[in-house]
């Protein structure tokens, strides 16, 4: 049976109990995993994911109910166990209709590599052997700590009861590596570094294990620094964990709704440095978090949330759009089979500015540079806090010495306001955020 | 070569803001073959479960284990353990399956509707519970053939509070491995509760001060420390590859005050199992002893690189994943202080509330999150501040420890190693200093 036909059987089955609602979300994942571990091949595993997730409304009550099979009657089963549910749960006054079928636009180029799909176990491994080699001929000093090659092929199949009926398919690959390096009895600070990518268009293992190998030189002889408050410049991956995180609970329209968002009657109002234009763009090309439709079935679209300093919009989904008399802007995303959607970010675009990362370094006056960020963010309240891994003390426009035991903390809403340049050079980063690094000031810088 | 089964059934309710959000039945079922083949590992899995199935992934693993021989450096040995025939169950007074998993919704129900009763400026609220049920089987080419049914019960509670344009939140856990009696036993009520008290308290305040403190754990956060700081770097994996404890065994690493343990068989641990997934009896495993090293947290794999026995620490996910080293229960034991002696010696400083998560390097240096830190003057506690994140390296931290309290306490946790797992975590509240990435 195909991903479609049993997307479309659980939706008849489960009309026949008599539901008033019924959807199906079908799923296929394969992925092949290289595991390493202290520089050796630890583990290498392929593994299929296969099942489908079912949700039912009957008297606006929901249930739901999954199986790791598409085999006919567990299926039967599985529909007769949401329907089960959505009996005994109370009843959502706030629900209104799973989505109406609307027209598809085409698929976004660069999301399915028919060769990265089709990759032999053998030759991902040699991948992940050629990244692991890298780190070695970069420098002997650098160990590998552990990492990790992830080739994943998707197809998806949603149907529902009002006609929606949608197939479609993915690839990705991703890989990253934690390096130490050692020398006369000093260890560096653990530095991460990684690729990810939907195609194998200029994906390169090898690259990563240079960066990673460079990254955990840089941090040799690292020194302490009195506690300050400075500037400080947050790598892509650093941005996207302390200040985008923040922005991405805060656009969600089930936070808004809900009272957990700050943002909920700001729309129009400034909520950041003018410099800062936001866009999710569900229909970028090779975007990690492109689709042509969402996980419900709905288009994919490109929706302006902050534009030159001013908050534009929310992200929605059909629920939270329905419940605010709008339209859903295609972001109800799933874990897969067995999760049900839930509002996330497809690619978040930061606009990027105009000055490379030695241009920002030059233009602080006594900050630091975060590459690596362990920590705490609160989304909701936007304060964050934690280690600075991967960090350097700058003076006067110039990278002095790499930083132990440092933490840096804040409020992500109120550094938003406090960017002093967003940079040019923009990154993908894991979370689907793609952003440059960008300096901020009046950080607390904590040390010992 | 060795097998596994496992099917997982999964109940689980949500409901945010008086609303219920989720009520959802899953089931997760498959299979896996691991395989050892002149030293090297060869793993496959799948969902499919017939024999013509179960044939494949034993060729698959097989062929695996040979194409990557020629590039592992290090070829596998495995610790010889005794092959058992043996069938394990989670004890239970009330077995999921006999009793209706329905009525769970009442019990969220009532716990959001008091949470949201309690101050007007709780804006929003997130209750779930799971009952998570896995039947495992196991057997090997050795005769080993096991049974385990393992039962957790367990669940959360997320408080959001707003006040005068600012907004905090507060989370709370119940869980054990148990059957339905653990939400009579500690009821997601009560953690609702506690975390909305917090929510409201913390509200109005400010993050706490950042610096280099004398602070008291409390007993729930103390499993963090256990866990997520010093359990890493036992893990004979992590040791082998030259973490903190590589080469310590013996040697004094923290205050005598300090005996940490890794516990399989604890009654109702989150992490507790009579069998680990390559089939070794599991065990309390001491790892500091009086604040020296006793020994390692071991698969069969790195027990015969050590030449010690296999402690029963390989545990996979699920059918997908091979067993790697994880801890079970990690917890540092308790002495005698009560909680009020432990503060009464503090001139300055503060008492931190509330886990959250935790990250740390394998050489002990940690960062963890907390919800709440009191300020503690002269021996008195005073005034709440936000939480924020804390950082150290923890064998200084236990080194530093100036009493040990005697309220223990376990709390559930999900660790992520590569895979994640469910573990226990625990602790009592102990005195010590820690760097605070404050205001």
């Amino acid at each position: 049976m195909t991903l479609i036909e049993a997307a479309e059987l659980a939706v008849r089955e489960c009309v026949k109990l008599g539901v008033d609602e019924a959807e199906g979300f079908a799923q296929t994942q394969r992925m092949v995993e290289i595991v390493l571990e202290r520089g050796e091949i630890q583990s290498e595993r392929t593994k299929i994911r296969r099942g489908i997730g079912i949700r039912v409304i009957k008297d606006k009550s929901l249930g739901f109910a999954y199986a790791s099979t598409l085999n006919t009657r567990v299926m039967r089963k599985t529909c007769r166990d949401a329907f089960k549910l959505a009996k005994v749960s109370p009843e959502n006054p706030d629900w209104i209709s799973l989505p109406l079928p609307k027209k598809v636009p085409p698929t976004p180029k660069g999301l399915y590599d028919e060769e990265l799909a089709n990759l032999a176990p053998d030759e991902i491994l040699n991948m992940a052997i050629m990244g692991y080699d890298a780190v070695r001929s970069t420098d002997p000093r650098v160990s590998i700590d552990d990492g990790k090659l992830s080739v994943l092929s998707t197809e998806v199949a949603i149907s529902n009861s009002h006609g929606i009926s949608l197939e479609g398919k993915g690839t990705a690959v991703s890989f990253f590596l934690v390096c130490i390096a050692k020398e006369a009895g000093e260890s560096s600070s653990f530095a991460f570094e990684y690729e990810v990518a939907r195609t194998l268009k200029g994906f390169s293992t090898e690259r990563v294990g240079e960066l990673a190998a460079k990254k955990a030189l840089l941090s040799l002889g690292a020194r302490k620094v009195k506690p300050f408050k400075g500037e400080a410049l947050l790598s892509p991956d650093v941005a996207a964990e302390v200040l985008f995180q923040s922005v991405v609970s805060s656009v969600n329209a089930d936070n808004v709704q809900r009272g957990r968002s700050l943002w909920a009657d700001k729309i129009g109002e400034n909520v950041s440095n003018p410099d800062l234009t936001l866009v999710d763009d569900g229909l970028l090309p090779y975007g990690l978090g492109s689709s042509p439709f969402d996980d419900e079935g709905v288009p994919s679209q490109k929706t302006l949330l902050i534009d030159n300093g001013v908050l534009k919009n929310f992200l929605f989904d059909s629920y939270t759009a329905n419940k605010a008399n709008t339209e859903s802007t295609g972001n109800a995303v799933r874990g897969g089979y067995s999760s049900l959607p839930s509002i996330s970010i497809s690619n978040l675009l930061v606009k990027p500015g105009t000055k490379s990362l030695e241009d920002l370094i030059s233009e602080v006056d006594r900050g630091i540079i975060i590459h690596r960020f362990s920590g705490r963010v609160m989304t909701e309240s936007g304060e964050f806090s934690g280690v600075s891994k991967q960090a350097s003390y700058i003076e006067n426009g110039e990278m002095k010495f790499p930083l132990k035991e440092t933490m840096i903390s804040g409020n992500a809403f109120e550094s938003l306001k406090n960017i002093v340049e967003i940079g040019r050079d923009r990154r993908a980063t894991m979370m689907n955020i793609y952003t440059p690094p960008i300096l901020v000031k009046e950080i607390n810088i904590v040390s010992k | 070569m060795e097998l596994r089964g496992q099917s997982r059934e999964a109940f689980t309710v949500t409901v945010k803001d008086g609303k219920v959000e989720r009520t959802s039945h899953g089931l997760n079922k498959g299979a896996c073959a691991r395989v050892l083949i002149d030293g090297s590992w060869g793993f496959s899995s799948t969902t499919i479960i017939n024999k013509r199935s179960l044939l494949s992934i034993l060729k698959d693993a097989k062929s695996l284990a040979k194409s990557s021989k020629p590039k592992k450096k290090r070829l596998v040995k495995i610790a010889s353990v005794q092959p058992y025939e043996d069938e394990y169950e989670t004890p239970m007074k009330k077995d999921p399956r006999r009793e209706n998993l329905e009525g769970l919704l009442e019990d969220v129900l009532e716990a959001d509707k008091e949470a949201r009763s309690y101050s007007e400026n709780v804006a929003s609220t997130s209750i779930s519970l799971s009952v998570v049920d896995d039947s495992l089987y196991f057997v090997n080419s050795e005769g080993a053939r096991i049974t385990q049914r393992i039962v957790r019960c367990f669940g959360g509670a997320l408080i959001v509070a707003k006040a005068n344009g600012k907004i905090a939140s507060a989370y709370e856990s119940v869980g054990k491995q148990a059957g339905l009696e653990v939400f009579e036993e500690t009821p997601i009520r009560e953690a609702a509760l506690e975390a909305t008290e917090r929510a409201v308290r913390i509200v109005p305040k400010r993050v706490v001060p950042g610096g280099y403190v004398d602070v008291v754990l409390e007993n729930r956060i103390v499993g963090l420390l256990a866990h997520e700081a010093v359990g890493h770097t036992a893990e004979a994996d992590l040791v082998y590859g030259g973490s903190f404890l590589s080469g310590k065994v013996g040697r004094k690493v923290s205050s005598e005050m300090i005996t940490l343990v890794d516990d399989g068989l604890l009654p109702q641990g989150f992490g507790t199992m009579k069998y680990d997934d390559e089939g070794t009896p599991t065990q309390r495993t001491v790892i500091i002893e009086n604040g020296v090293v006793k020994g390692f947290m071991h698969s069969r794999e790195t027990a015969i690189q050590f030449r010690v026995s296999p402690t029963g620490n390989a545990r996979a996910w699920s059918f997908e994943y091979d067993p790697i080293i994880r801890m079970r229960n990690t917890y540092i034991e308790p002495r005698d202080l009560t909680l009020e002696e432990l503060v009464e010696d503090v001139k300055d400083g503060y008492f931190l509330r509330g886990g959250g998560g935790g990250q740390a390097d394998f050489n002990g240096e940690f960062m963890f999150s907390i919800q709440e830190a009191v300020k503690i003057e002269k021996g008195e506690l005073k005034d709440s501040y936000r939480g924020a994140a804390i950082s150290g390296n923890a064998f200084e931290v236990l080194n530093r420890v100036k009493g040990v309290g005697e309220d223990f306490a376990v709390q559930v946790g999900v660790c992520g190693k590569e895979q994640p797992n469910y573990v226990g975590i625990g602790g009592p509240s102990l005195r010590t200093e820690v760097l605070i990435g404050g205001s």
